[in-house]
């Protein structure tokens, strides 16, 4: 095919203003990836804020492209919802309360993975990996309980919506389905329901340092830096520095507590009724010859593990020559009417 | 060289020049003030000075540092976008007034003056005020008992910043809400309903 001089002169533009467009969006790609948060990401004063807690947290030496991803890790749809951050800012919108949706964190799970396998692979055999299906169309549960809006409190806590748009039908009467099938397999107690990554910490290399030494013993946190209750009605995570140690009460008796923070965070979830009666709803806080032990001296932090636990405090035969293990209570048998964490020396005795 | 197309040192030198401004593209960041969305830095120190006479700091923080200025701030340019001339004027005023009668910026005086210029401001004292009525801006100096309204209305913001949500801004690490021993987050287990 014979082409004109003119048609061969448009053709030359094209690829030209195509080059010189790949040679300024790769620089401009290449530089955004490498440079300093302060130049990139914390150009906007909606993340800013962000950015400037982020640089006091344990993970302060990691760049934002590892959680966040770049521009294109997610193809379109990232670009488009970059776009659109732009778009409402020239528009004059609030853009300042920019959080992630569901997809988002569970999809940053994998990059806590990364680093935290072990944490990751605890987690995932334990009870707290539970699934949408698991959780919400368990017959059991449904017939006994009618599903309604505190659940997501503590159950599918990043899912935007109401329980009526989770589950139908909304009653006691199944059977039960998702709306969305797709989330049945989703996990619905993500890592960041109790860990909040932008917040004050140290890294691992600062904790190694002599600074952290105390009369020649380790001082580490007893728990993570960014431990905390994601608060589905505030979209933000409580820290439990800020959380009380919560006042149970035995008959009108108020009762010993842990203050571990810890324990101040699983009993966000594994609470008593509102009234703080203990033994009531979900509660699980240790009393009677466990009174004031903290959920972690038993159990395994991210899998919930505890067959190992007894071993920690009791010797293999204990004083009086009983296997505490095999002793009547539910740690030896599930349908003991003693439960391991209220038996009290009266309940054998 | 046909003059229609550029050399390749020039296209090499567009290419680079165009890359190598991208880098300025930060320094737009610049033209934006990430303290404060309304006020100006003038105003917010202004507010911080008012508010926290109106709630201060005892053995826990006061309105100043539970952010309840950049709950306003946040406010005034969204949700209740129109008060912004009441502050703008408000806060003109008052600084004015304050330094008609102090010779002094408000957040510079001691601690009990600054109570003292409220409380006039909020007993509405026009009979002192109203001297330096006209003399600024047309007479725009607390024209028909703004100062008093404009004191129910910092306060009545000042209130809602430090007792309300922390997501709106102000409330700072929830501290009215441990303040007042708020059973928050809210601990009740399930069957609630039984």
């Amino acid at each position: 095919m014979n082409l004109s001089d003119k048609q061969k002169k448009i053709i030359g533009e094209l690829f030209f203003a195509f080059l010189v467009t790949i040679i300024i969006l790769g620089s401009f790609f290449g530089y955004w990836n490498s440079a300093p948060a302060d130049q990139t990401c914390a150009s906007c004063h909606e993340i800013v804020g962000s950015v400037h807690t982020f640089a006091n947290s344990a993970h302060q030496e990691l760049s934002c492209k590892e959680c966040h991803g770049t521009a294109l890790s997610n193809g379109l749809h990232s670009m488009k919802e970059k776009s659109m951050m732009v778009v409402n800012h020239f528009r004059g919108a609030n853009t300042e309360d920019i959080r992630m949706n569901e997809y988002q964190v569970l999809e940053v799970m994998n990059n806590c993975k990364r680093c935290h396998g072990s944490e990751y692979a605890k987690w995932e055999s334990g009870g707290h990996s539970a699934t949408y299906e698991r959780i919400f169309l368990d017959s059991v549960h449904n017939s006994k309980e009618q599903l309604n809006y505190d659940c997501l409190r503590c159950h599918g806590m990043f899912f935007e919506g109401t329980i009526e748009e989770l589950v139908k039908p909304v009653s006691m009467d199944g059977p039960w389905k998702l709306t969305d099938k797709k989330r049945s397999e989703m996990h619905t107690i993500p890592c960041m329901a109790c860990h909040m990554i932008h917040t004050d910490g140290y890294t691992m290399s600062e904790l190694l340092t002599e600074d952290h030494y105390s009369d020649s013993a380790r001082f580490f946190p007893t728990h993570s830096p960014g431990l905390s209750f994601y608060d589905r009605a505030e979209k933000a995570n409580y820290p439990v520095e800020l959380m009380s140690t919560i006042k149970l009460y035995g008959a009108d008796t108020l009762l010993t507590v842990s203050s571990d923070g810890v324990t101040r965070n699983c009993v966000q979830c594994h609470s008593p009724n509102a009234w703080h009666e203990a033994g009531t709803s979900d509660d699980r806080i240790p009393r009677g010859v466990h009174k004031g032990l903290s959920c972690a001296a038993c159990h395994e932090p991210h899998s919930n593990y505890e067959r190992n636990s007894c071993a920690t405090c009791h010797p293999a035969i204990s004083n009086c020559n009983l296997d505490v293990t095999q002793m009547n209570t539910t740690y030896a048998d599930k349908n003991s009417p003693n439960n391991i964490h209220f038996v009290s020396c009266t309940d054998c005795h | 060289m046909n003059s229609t197309f550029i050399s390749r040192r020039k296209f090499i030198k567009l290419v680079a020049l165009s890359s190598g401004s991208l880098l300025l593209l930060p320094r737009c960041s610049n033209s934006f003030n990430p303290a404060w969305r309304f006020f100006t830095a003038e105003e917010a120190s202004l507010v911080d000075a008012i508010v926290e006479q109106i709630i201060p700091t005892d053995e826990w923080m006061g309105a100043k540092d539970a952010g309840v200025t950049n709950f306003i701030d946040k406010q005034l340019v969204t949700h209740l976008s129109r008060f912004q001339n009441k502050y703008r004027e408000g806060l003109y005023s008052l600084a004015i007034t304050c330094q008609e009668l102090y010779h002094k910026k408000f957040h510079e005086l001691p601690w009990d003056d600054q109570t003292e210029f409220l409380k006039k401001i909020e007993n509405g004292s026009h009979n002192e005020l109203t001297s330096i009525h006209g003399r600024y801006e047309g007479g725009r100096i607390w024209n028909g008992g703004d100062d008093r309204s404009f004191f129910r209305l910092i306060r009545d913001h000042t209130m809602a910043g430090f007792y309300g949500s922390p997501r709106h801004g102000g409330n700072r690490k929830y501290v009215s809400y441990r303040m007042i021993g708020l059973n928050y987050p809210v601990i009740q287990g399930r069957n609630k309903h039984v």
